[in-house]
């Protein structure tokens, strides 16, 4: 039973880490696109506009690091579950609201329009952070690493 | 001894450490994403322009440093869009104004026509640049480009000015 949590937990690490670097890549190398993209939604005050187009990619890479190198591992997926609910409420409300416009998930320019497909994929990477946040033993982590020493 | 025997629970319920560990993951991703608009080349304004986002821009948007390029290349026709009277305009461009677009549009037309590339540039308020913008594409002009910042980020970029030659709407 153990192994079998180990495995699932070292899978959603490996997983979810490389969603959120591969995510973060192409809005910090454009974030005029991702501030456009994020403007859509009609969410984000316009002070907050810019601060949170810099931040949140460099957010997305820090917990993607973190959750492969097993850095912070539970805090790093407690972020990563929380993005993803952010991301479900914001295109639920975007879908309810009838926008039709791009996610902005993976890529500034273009990309995957808002529709159910996104809200799905979202529930998944929100399910898939679990078992790094709950589970004790985890994989392979640099904070183990540490300890030992 | 005593420890070996205790194995240690398939679940962690600690939830401070968790949320103590968030918080750094935060405090780093802060510190990083500092650092690289620190140190980035073009940084994106900590302020962001309402007239960017609220005005649909009709034309792609051209960078000071790709405009120079343009400019150097010569295929491109650059236009001043600013309204009122100019001392200062990027050598050898046009005069056309929103508010007196028909007038400027026959006195260039000579040397203006719908099949040419065409920049225009504004004060760096993107309002009355698109609006220029807007009506020439309703005159069927095809290639149309803004310059990002205007005339302000022209000349911080390096780029040539003079002064106007004739009249606003005359070519130089």
């Amino acid at each position: 039973m153990k192994t079998i949590a180990v495995l699932l937990g070292i899978l959603c690490r490996a997983g979810v880490g490389s969603v959120f670097i591969y995510a973060s890549l192409d809005k910090l190398s454009h974030p005029d696109g991702f501030a456009q993209a994020v403007y859509h939604y009609r969410m984000v005050p316009m002070t907050l506009l810019h601060p949170f187009a810099l931040l949140l990619p460099m957010v997305e890479l820090v917990l993607g690091i973190a959750l492969i190198l097993g850095w912070a591992r539970r805090g790093a997926a407690l972020l990563g579950g929380t993005l993803s609910l952010v991301f479900i409420v914001a295109l639920s409300i975007a879908l309810a609201r009838g926008l039709d416009i791009s996610c902005g998930c993976f890529h500034t320019d273009g990309g995957h329009q808002v529709g159910m497909s996104l809200l799905v994929r979202d529930a998944v990477l929100l399910l898939a952070c679990l078992p790094p946040l709950i589970l004790e033993r985890c994989g392979p982590e640099m904070d183990s690493i540490f300890r030992r020493k | 001894m005593g420890a070996r025997g205790i194995t240690p629970p398939l679940i962690r319920r600690d939830c401070p450490s968790a949320l103590r560990q968030a918080g750094l993951l935060l405090a780093v991703s802060l510190l990083a994403a500092s650092t690289l608009w620190f140190v980035r080349g073009e940084r994106l304004p900590l302020r962001a322009d309402p007239t960017v986002y609220e005005l649909e821009v009709p034309v792609p948007l051209v960078e000071p440093a790709r405009a120079l390029a343009l400019y150097d290349e010569g295929d491109r026709l650059f236009v001043d869009t600013r309204p009122g009277a100019v001392d200062e305009i990027v050598p050898g461009s046009f005069v056309i104004r929103a508010a007196s677009f028909e007038d400027d549009l026959w006195i260039t037309g000579e040397y203006i026509d719908p099949e040419d590339p065409v920049l225009l540039y504004g004060s760096g308020d993107l309002a009355s640049v698109v609006l220029v913008a807007d009506l020439l594409l309703e005159r069927g002009f095809e290639d149309v480009m803004i310059l990002r910042g205007g005339l302000n980020a022209w000349r911080t970029a390096g780029g040539p000015t003079a002064e106007p030659l004739r009249e606003a709407g005359e070519a130089p």
